[in-house]
């Protein structure tokens, strides 16, 4: 039996047979090889995604702590952050005192990286009483202010004249003013 | 001169069934090219979203500790504020205390409070009415307490008493402040 072909068939054979294997070594060359890598990258986002959304949400937690911490004890901040008046010291707290004399503030050793100042205060009372008024008022003012020993309390007549060092807490600028400048904001 | 009574038809290399095989096999190629277009495209997007993450993940890392930081530092603020309330209250207590410790009979005319001890300058009506008004409950509060007598002008005796606590109960004390 005698195959008869002709050259016109030969020649679509040969082209459909030149374009299947263009077709063959394109998708095995480049296309099967990108569609792995595309499924790995699309992993490897995915992974990623859940990573950031770790990070988002232990950020956004750490932010309300700040946040509440931040509103919570603003007074103290603020109080850390204020630099001591002696003018507006004696202005608060006069009421507590027949006179007050406050001398110059001296800078102290650091405690826990804040910096202290010492200032000793010389005042006259009427009565035991107006002192302990005093150190209450002393935990609601604008500063953090602790009295100090020696207290020394000397009767004056009518009066009781006690002196007394206070220690000013403050910030320490050179460390932590960061910290100030990112309450600030 | 004409060797043919049929006129010949036109050949084109393009037969119906070379278009067919080649409309096909475009169509295949074209499907091929754009997928591997879209991968490409896809790949680039992928790994530029993935750098975009990375850089935030980076970045909010990076804030978490400034926030930690200011978070420590608030706590230490608070922490060392309550200490000196609390010291300022129990200084408080210990002056109130001590101007309750005293007898009506006996009169202060000064007073001392040290970080670990107590003078005090007064009179006294006489030996009796301080040693069991004042000194036996100094004596409960205070390890060594020395006093020392002068006669003063209306004859009541003027006093100075010096009292303190032992030096490892003062720090313990003060710790606990």
């Amino acid at each position: 039996m005698k195959i008869n072909i002709s050259r016109q068939q030969i020649y679509i054979l040969l082209l459909s047979f030149f374009l299947l294997l263009f077709v063959v070594i394109f998708s095995f060359t480049l296309l099967i090889p990108e569609g792995k890598e595309y499924r790995i990258k699309r992993m490897e986002l995915k992974k990623e995604l859940r990573e950031y959304n770790k990070y988002k949400t232990f950020h956004d937690d750490t932010l309300k702590t700040l946040k509440d911490l931040q509103s919570k004890d603003i007074n103290i901040i603020t109080a850390f952050d204020r630099p001591f008046s002696p003018d507006r010291f004696e202005k608060q707290h006069k009421t507590h005192f027949s006179s007050l004399t406050i001398a110059k503030l001296k800078r102290a050793k650091d405690i826990d990286g804040f910096s202290v100042y010492e200032v000793n205060t010389t005042s006259h009372i009427s009565s035991p009483t107006n002192f302990y008024d005093f150190l209450d008022a002393l935990n609601k003012g604008d500063w953090i202010i602790g009295v100090n020993f020696p207290i020394k309390f000397v009767r004056d007549g009518e009066m009781i004249k006690s002196s007394f060092t206070m220690k000013v807490y403050a910030n320490n600028k050179d460390k932590n003013s960061t910290a100030s400048a990112s309450l600030a904001k | 001169m004409i060797y043919s009574y049929i006129k010949p038809r036109k050949k084109s290399p393009f037969t119906p069934d070379v278009q067919l095989i080649v409309s096909f096999f475009s169509i295949a190629i074209i499907m091929l090219l754009s997928t591997y277009a879209f991968l490409l495209y896809k790949d680039y997007s992928f790994v530029q979203e993935r750098k975009k993450l990375v850089q935030n993940r980076v970045e909010l890392s990076k804030n978490i500790d400034v926030m930690d930081e200011k978070i420590a530092y608030i706590k230490k603020q608070e922490a060392l504020s309550q200490k000196v309330f609390t010291q300022n209250m129990v200084l408080k207590d210990s002056i109130a205390n001590l101007f309750d410790l005293v007898p009506e009979r006996i009169t202060l005319s000064r007073a001392e409070l040290l970080k670990n001890g107590l003078i005090l300058y007064g009179v006294t009506p006489n030996r009796d009415v301080y040693n069991f008004m004042l000194q036996a409950p100094l004596r409960s509060i205070f390890q060594k307490t020395y006093t020392s007598f002068y006669e003063a002008d209306n004859g009541w005796l003027k006093f100075v008493s010096t009292n303190y606590i032992n030096e490892d109960e003062g720090e313990e004390l003060n710790s606990e402040n």
